[in-house]
């Protein structure tokens, strides 16, 4: 979705007493292509309005102001010229123009506050932090969803665990891995199963999207229209690091110390002579950072509620995934895969040079380092810090954010290439420090169901 | 044919499929209680053909020109259908047929511009590449870089930088322009090019390595040694963990071999 021309001033400048109720926000905010000195507010209401954000580095001072030009009830705007590493207070809307003295005499906030404060339709304060500078490490942690939007318990569940889990702990920012509004990626959806659901998440944390299947029936990647186009701000000029693809269906950023890749695996080109497979070794050739991470959503491997040995399965996208982008990034020394589409959670040893169907795979020659990378058990995955080709990678299927496999026709979760496979709901959090990558799965029940370490040196 | 045909709109292989067969089951009932909603019939097609289920696709994309054969999308749906499985003739047919009814439908104008190139029309796929490209608010680097295989070198060149200016400093497209640049013997706007995508990047070294490899080609054994030095400068000014990785080792020894020196 392209921006429309933000227009950053000082001063609350935008107050329209007249408008404060006659307008209900109704998605949102959230937050889209954070940069170290830039974030895309978005948000929408009832009724067209003007699209404005106050914001400031203390919660009773929202001194700062940008708006996009004329008046929408789809609001997208770039806050720029922000500190890296900052946290940020805001609120939106014009009915935020003017901060309230209630508010305004706040100085702490209980968490139950800012729940009520957080609630959809209300004008609220909510904070977000900019990335820190990149290229030098910083502590991140990021909460990785595939296949969440079911709109159900389960996804509810996920959820749950998760905010328990992470207690205090700021989600830095948060990938969806694809199929992330059941069952068509409408716009509708996409409310019920995103919005709707993660409305807290939305409002203080970035988040990045791949395009699922599921998605897909409500988008075009070649147009780059329909509802997940409309919905994401992406960055195709490299706004956030990394090169420019010139498209919103696959897109890097860096954040700190670590490079991260979207790729599109259900709708844009995957031929070794395709626009994407071209874009990603530029790309993956022109960062400097410690980590690279790449995530999409059809899996190389799998033996889940899909298989990747099946032509048939998925219009074959899984075996172009395999066969055609995994031997680039493992040229280009990816470290971590992250994708769904099968809806279990499935993780590898670390690998290297498996691109066939699962009867090929060979652990002496494909298992790069056969310890489960584990510190209290056999020891974490050991890897150099400069960018080395084909030291091995680590694959994660972790597509079971909104649902299971069924439990009495259990898929198989035998391909050869992962250490474990468990056939349970559930979501994926990767912390970062320095040159240390920590990864839990954890269940709906919020049980740590596998855990790993990659140290580099 | 009658039983092929109901054979082909149940879909035998959602079995291949397990995560359609909610929707198909969804659909599936939809049709149970409005058997003559053509609509319907059209959805699973595309549901089908999205997983490239050809059979069962155009078995319900017949059954819905049968019910409404006017209805929205389905010339457009029975073109992709058609040029996916490599009949681009009867593609035309229907794609004509849905920008007859519906101008402005962008994918069906980008099918048909593919239609045409498939069939060898290079002038008519042309014209709906640049009808599309028009149209598009965002349109994909894949629009300008199938347009420009279709053009002669100079035109494809200043094609691809109509992209490049649209759609900013897209690495695809910049590939594409130098090759042609080359092929044209234009070795100064191509090293221009590279100079460009060299400051743009957070990693010099390759690109000047191509510009050196580029005046090499050419005979510009001078200018190639420099850029190549050049080459060897920026990685020096890396930091000593990104020089001592395995590739970057192995550019700089190539770089040393070619003639570049250290600064």
């Amino acid at each position: 979705m392209k921006l429309r021309l933000a227009l950053p001033c000082l001063g609350l400048l935008f107050a329209l007493p007249a408008l404060q109720s006659a307008t209900t926000i109704i998605r949102g905010p959230y937050l889209q292509s954070a940069a170290p000195t830039s974030m895309v507010v978005r948000w929408r209401t009832d009724f067209a309005e003007s699209s404005i954000v106050n914001y400031g580095t203390e919660r009773a001072q929202l001194t700062s102001s940008a708006k996009a030009e004329g008046i929408s009830a789809e609001h997208i705007v770039q806050l720029t010229g922000l500190k890296p590493g900052t946290k940020y207070f805001y609120s939106v809307g014009p009915a935020a123009a003017k901060v309230p003295e209630t508010i305004k005499a706040k100085t702490e906030t209980t968490k139950a506050t800012a729940e009520v404060e957080d609630a959809p339709g209300r004008a609220a304060i909510n904070t977000f932090t900019t990335p820190p500078p990149v290229g030098p490490a910083a502590p991140m942690r990021f909460w990785v969803l595939g296949d969440p939007g079911t709109k159900n318990a389960v996804q509810a569940a996920v959820r749950d665990a998760y905010y328990n889990f992470t207690g205090t702990r700021a989600t830095d920012f948060w990938l969806i891995l694809g199929d992330n509004a059941y069952p068509d990626g409408t716009d509708s959806d996409y409310q019920k199963a995103i919005f709707e659901v993660y409305p807290k998440t939305l409002a203080t944390s970035p988040l990045w999207p791949a395009l699922g299947n599921h998605d897909g029936k409500s988008a075009n990647s070649i147009t780059q229209s329909g509802v997940y186009y409309d919905i994401f701000t992406l960055p195709t000029r490299a706004q956030a690091g990394g090169v420019a693809s010139g498209t919103e269906a696959y897109y890097s950023f860096d954040y700190a110390n670590a490079h991260f890749v979207c790729l599109d695996s259900h709708d844009s080109d995957r031929s070794p002579d395709g626009a994407m497979l071209q874009w990603l070794k530029a790309d993956l050739a022109a960062t400097s950072r410690d980590w690279i991470i790449a995530y999409f959503h059809h899996p190389p491997y799998t033996k889940g509620t899909h298989d990747s040995d099946k032509d048939t399965d998925s219009g074959a996208r899984m075996n172009d995934m395999r066969a055609v982008f995994l031997p680039v990034l493992e040229q280009g020394g990816v470290d971590l895969i992250l994708t769904g589409h099968s809806h279990v959670y499935e993780r590898s040893w670390l690998l290297d040079g498996h691109y066939g169907k699962s009867p090929t795979f060979d652990a002496t020659q494909h298992v790069k380092q056969k310890v489960t990378g584990r510190a209290d058990g056999d020891g974490v995955y050991r890897k150099p810090r400069a960018r080395t080709p084909h030291f091995g990678d680590i694959n994660i299927v972790t597509g079971s954010a909104g649902h299971a496999a069924s439990a009495t026709k259990p898929p198989a979760l035998n391909h050869p290439a992962f250490y474990l496979a468990i056939n349970e709901a559930g979501s994926t959090v990767v912390d970062i420090t320095g040159l240390k990558l920590d990864v839990v799965f954890l269940n709906d029940k919020g049980e740590k169901r596998d855990w790993f370490t990659i140290v580099k040196e | 044919m009658l039983a092929l045909v109901l054979i082909g709109l149940s879909g035998l292989s959602t079995r291949a499929h397990p995560e359609i067969e909610d929707a198909v089951a969804r659909i599936n009932a939809q049709i149970a209680a409005a058997p003559g909603e053509a609509a319907l019939y059209l959805e699973r097609g595309e549901l089908y053909a999205r997983h490239e289920d050809w059979i069962a696709a155009e078995a319900n994309y017949l059954r819905a020109d049968e019910l409404s054969p006017h209805l929205p999308r389905l010339a457009m749906l029975r073109g992709a259908l058609s040029l996916a499985t490599g009949h681009a003739t009867e593609a035309k047919t229907h794609l004509d047929q849905a920008l007859t009814r519906t101008p402005d439908d962008l994918e069906a104008l980008i099918l048909r511009a593919r239609t045409h190139a498939t069939l060898g029309a290079r002038d008519a796929a042309r014209l709906d590449y640049d009808a599309a490209l028009a149209r598009a608010s965002a349109p994909a680097p894949d629009l300008f870089l199938e347009r420009a295989a279709l053009l002669p070198a100079d035109a494809a060149i200043r094609s691809l930088d109509e992209g490049i200016a649209r759609l900013g400093s897209v690495v695809t497209l910049h590939l594409r322009a130098l090759a042609l640049e080359e092929s044209l013997g234009r070795i100064d706007a191509a090293a221009a090019r590279l100079d460009r995508l060299a400051a743009e990047s957070e990693r010099r070294e390759s690109w000047l390595k191509r510009r050196g490899d580029l005046l090499a080609r050419a005979g510009r054994v001078a200018e190639a040694r420099a850029a190549y030095s050049a080459a060897l400068a920026a990685i020096e000014s890396l930091p000593e963990w990104l020089r001592a990785a395995p590739d970057t080792v192995k550019l700089t020894a190539e770089l040393a071999r070619f003639g570049g020196t250290r600064p």
